[in-house]
């Protein structure tokens, strides 16, 4: 970085090392390594040593937190987040609603049963129910911890900062948006026994009924019923922080979501709770529905108050325009460390998957931009590509974890 | 009380999985973790400083898995772990002018902070520090306080955060919580915080009199018979989850330097102990000097990290 950072706008003669100038003067600073003079002849570079579509170096690691269902550690540069999923129950008479929306539930089922839809509107409404149960019970509960002295900002007593909360918001909604966790996964269902003989008992005792009906109630077994909810703690500890603290935490709780094991867990009616097989071999992983990644880009612009002018005066237009054809007047820049993120207003955060595991095609998922106007409709298309080429990357990464 | 700046469960609350094997056989299914290592041996320790640039000094500790914990990772049998491992990231941040509304200090104002990650311990842990964290933090800054030299940062405060992402077991998990229980697994976890404060500190270029490690002995009785002539043994580095119980233990912070102990926290009833034949020490005397043979031990590792981090340094600039 130092070789290659001597800024035109600084003499020789004044010995300022680049780091100081990179303090002093930080916008002129990443405009002078983007945009070098042409007499020498260097490519266009951030200031920190990447291009500008290159991600920064990053590493994966899962399952080394002992106290964990599920526990990942993703490096994203000098970003660190540590994720941990820890699984707890939900007992459904702990839910205050819960035997009035079962009845209606169980309504609807019948219908469906009734009528022998096709089965794409099945699928359907089995997708209502799996919004349902895991939106309106909070079944998942991500947070994100910034006060872990991070970065010099966050006092660590303090509550979470505005940044942590929303933060912890985008993740729980993408959550819910991708729906990757599947409610079938987090039910806990009970069959109750077919007490038939029992029953047939007592009529007889009671009264004399042929034993042919008592057959037939014995025929059709009781529906089986959700008696808990597995619910999802995810806690993501951002050990440090140096730029795009979202994609970091979405990796990291992909990562733990994609390692993390439910225990075999049954209703004991004798004791009327839910006990849980220690055992290994009959736990089982989570079932995902795809494979969501986020890449974060911000733009860096070389003179941000460009567009206003052309707004507040309009001659400046005509000269806006004789620019562009000189230099590039935008750059944007993908996964941004937090130098970068200083000087830039405007963001963009891309959500892709690609279906049928990478061969089929990309799908965004989720698109964000803010806090400016430069990024356009063909930029955006660009850019989903290059978050496509990245989906391929983190896929890697994920699997070999 | 629902916190509104956080993501919050089910409002009508969750309950821990129960396992069925504990249920089964009474007081615990599965063998009890057993201490492989020699009464004096010390669990190895990895040190790293430097790992959050953002901050000015920070560390990286973990202690080495105890052997029932690696053979459990190794060959994955039960989802109980038999015991934990300490792992903890350690930040300084400052030395940094004190905000305006502070009152003038001639010396260096020091925080601490402690906070376990809510997935640290077999308990969820809640968001809010609650009492023992901030005993911890208090007993790290009187730990530290006596290493710094506080003089040469009038009106400068350092903020030292720690995050707590594994910590120590206060007892085997299949033994019944009994009188003779304590927060035995916070011991370990203050003289890990000590050690890894101390490397950051150092890594933050701060001057120090000596590295103050952190060191803890314990007196444990592993005998199930509950004979009165079988006094406790004295065994450094205990790790709780693998004694029976523990009778007392003690942690220390210690500058070899200067032979000085700047923290001490002795609990329990140290009373009775079987020392070596013709050792004339009290139980308690024995103990003290057991944590700061430990703590020389990790005096060891905390230098070795602290001449890589300064080699580092040199090399940077």
């Amino acid at each position: 970085m130092a070789s290659a950072a001597a800024p035109p706008a600084a003499p020789n003669s004044l010995s300022l090392p680049p780091s100081q100038f990179a303090r002093l003067q930080p916008h002129a600073y990443l405009l002078a390594h983007l945009s070098p003079p042409p007499a020498i002849n260097q490519p266009s570079i951030r200031a920190n040593g990447r291009a500008a579509s290159q991600f920064r170096v990053t590493s994966a690691n899962a399952g080394s937190l002992t106290h964990t269902n599920g526990s990942a550690v993703v490096r994203l540069g000098d970003t660190t987040a540590v994720c941990g999923v820890r699984a707890e129950i939900l007992h459904t008479d702990d839910i205050a609603s819960w035997s009035v929306s079962q009845s209606t539930n169980a309504n609807k089922r019948r219908r469906l049963a009734d009528s022998e839809k096709p089965t794409d509107e099945s699928d359907d409404a089995e997708d209502e129910e799996d919004r349902a149960h895991v939106e309106d019970l909070n079944l998942l509960v991500p947070n994100i911890s910034l006060s872990t002295g991070c970065a010099p900002g966050f006092i660590p007593s303090a509550p979470p900062s505005a940044l942590a909360q929303s933060l912890s918001h985008q993740i729980l909604s993408l959550l819910h948006t991708t729906r990757m966790v599947r409610a079938e996964d987090l039910r806990i269902w009970y069959q109750p026994p077919n007490l038939g003989p029992e029953e047939l008992e007592r009529h007889n005792e009671e009264e004399q009924m042929d034993v042919d009906a008592g057959q037939g109630l014995e025929e059709e077994s009781k529906p089986a019923e959700i008696k808990a909810f597995w619910v999802l703690y995810i806690d993501i500890m951002l050990i440090s922080l140096a730029g795009n603290p979202f994609d970091a935490a979405w990796a990291a709780t992909l990562a733990a979501l994609r390692d993390t094991k439910l225990p075999q867990a049954w209703w004991d009616i004798d004791n009327e709770t839910i006990f849980c097989s220690d055992k290994v071999t009959e736990s089982r992983k989570l079932s995902l529905r795809g494979l969501p990644i986020a890449s974060s880009f911000c733009v860096f612009e070389a003179d941000a108050a460009a567009g206003w002018r052309a707004v507040v005066i309009p001659d400046a237009e005509e000269q806006k325009a004789l620019e562009k054809k000189g230099s590039q007047q935008k750059w944007i820049l993908a996964d941004p460390d937090g130098y970068e993120e200083g000087l830039s207003q405007e963001r963009v955060c891309i959500v892709v998957d690609k279906e049928e595991n990478g061969k089929g095609k990309t799908v965004v998922v989720k698109m964000e931009k803010h806090g400016g106007w430069t990024v356009d409709s063909d930029d955006l298309r660009q850019l989903v590509d290059v978050s496509a080429s990245r989906w391929e990357e983190m896929k890697r990464i994920l699997d070999q974890c | 009380m629902n916190d509104r700046r956080r993501v919050n469960g089910p409002p009508g609350g969750t309950r821990p999985p129960v396992y069925a094997s504990l249920l089964q056989s009474g007081t615990g299914a599965g063998d009890r973790a057993q201490r492989q290592r020699q009464p004096t041996e010390l669990r190895k320790i990895f040190l790293k400083t430097g790992l959050i640039p953002s901050a000015s000094g920070s560390s990286y500790l973990e202690f080495e898995p105890s052997a029932s914990l690696a053979a459990a990772r190794a060959n994955p049998k039960s989802l109980i772990p038999p015991s934990s491992a300490l792992k903890l990231a350690c930040t300084v941040h400052g030395p940094k002018p004190l905000p305006r509304s502070a009152a003038f200090s001639p010396n260096l104002v020091l925080t601490t902070h402690v906070k376990f990650a809510p997935f640290a311990a077999r308990k969820r842990k809640g968001h809010v520090r609650d009492s023992s964290e901030r005993d911890l933090g208090v007993h790290l800054e009187t730990a530290l306080r006596g290493a710094i030299i506080a003089e040469r940062w009038p009106k400068s405060g350092l903020d030292i955060t720690i995050t707590i992402l594994e910590a120590e077991d206060d007892r085997w998990w299949g033994d019944a919580p009994d009188s003779h229980d304590a927060s035995w697994g916070m011991m370990n976890v203050l003289a890990g915080c000590i050690s890894a404060a101390s490397a950051a500190i150092a890594d933050a270029h701060i001057d120090c009199l000596d590295l103050v490690s952190g060191g803890v002995a314990a007196l444990v009785s592993d005998d199930s018979t509950e004979s009165p002539s079988t006094a406790p043994k004295l065994m450094l580095d205990s790790d709780p989850a693998e004694h029976r119980s523990i009778v007392s233990a003690c942690v220390v912070a210690y500058m070899p330097a200067r032979d000085e102990i700047t923290e001490l926290w002795l609990k329990g009833d140290s009373s009775k102990a079987s020392l070596a034949e013709g050792d004339e020490r009290s139980g308690h005397e024995a103990l003290i000097d057991g944590a700061v043979n430990a703590a020389r031990g990790a005096h060891t590792v905390l230098a070795e990290a602290v001449r890589e981090s300064l080699q580092k340094a040199l090399g940077q600039s």
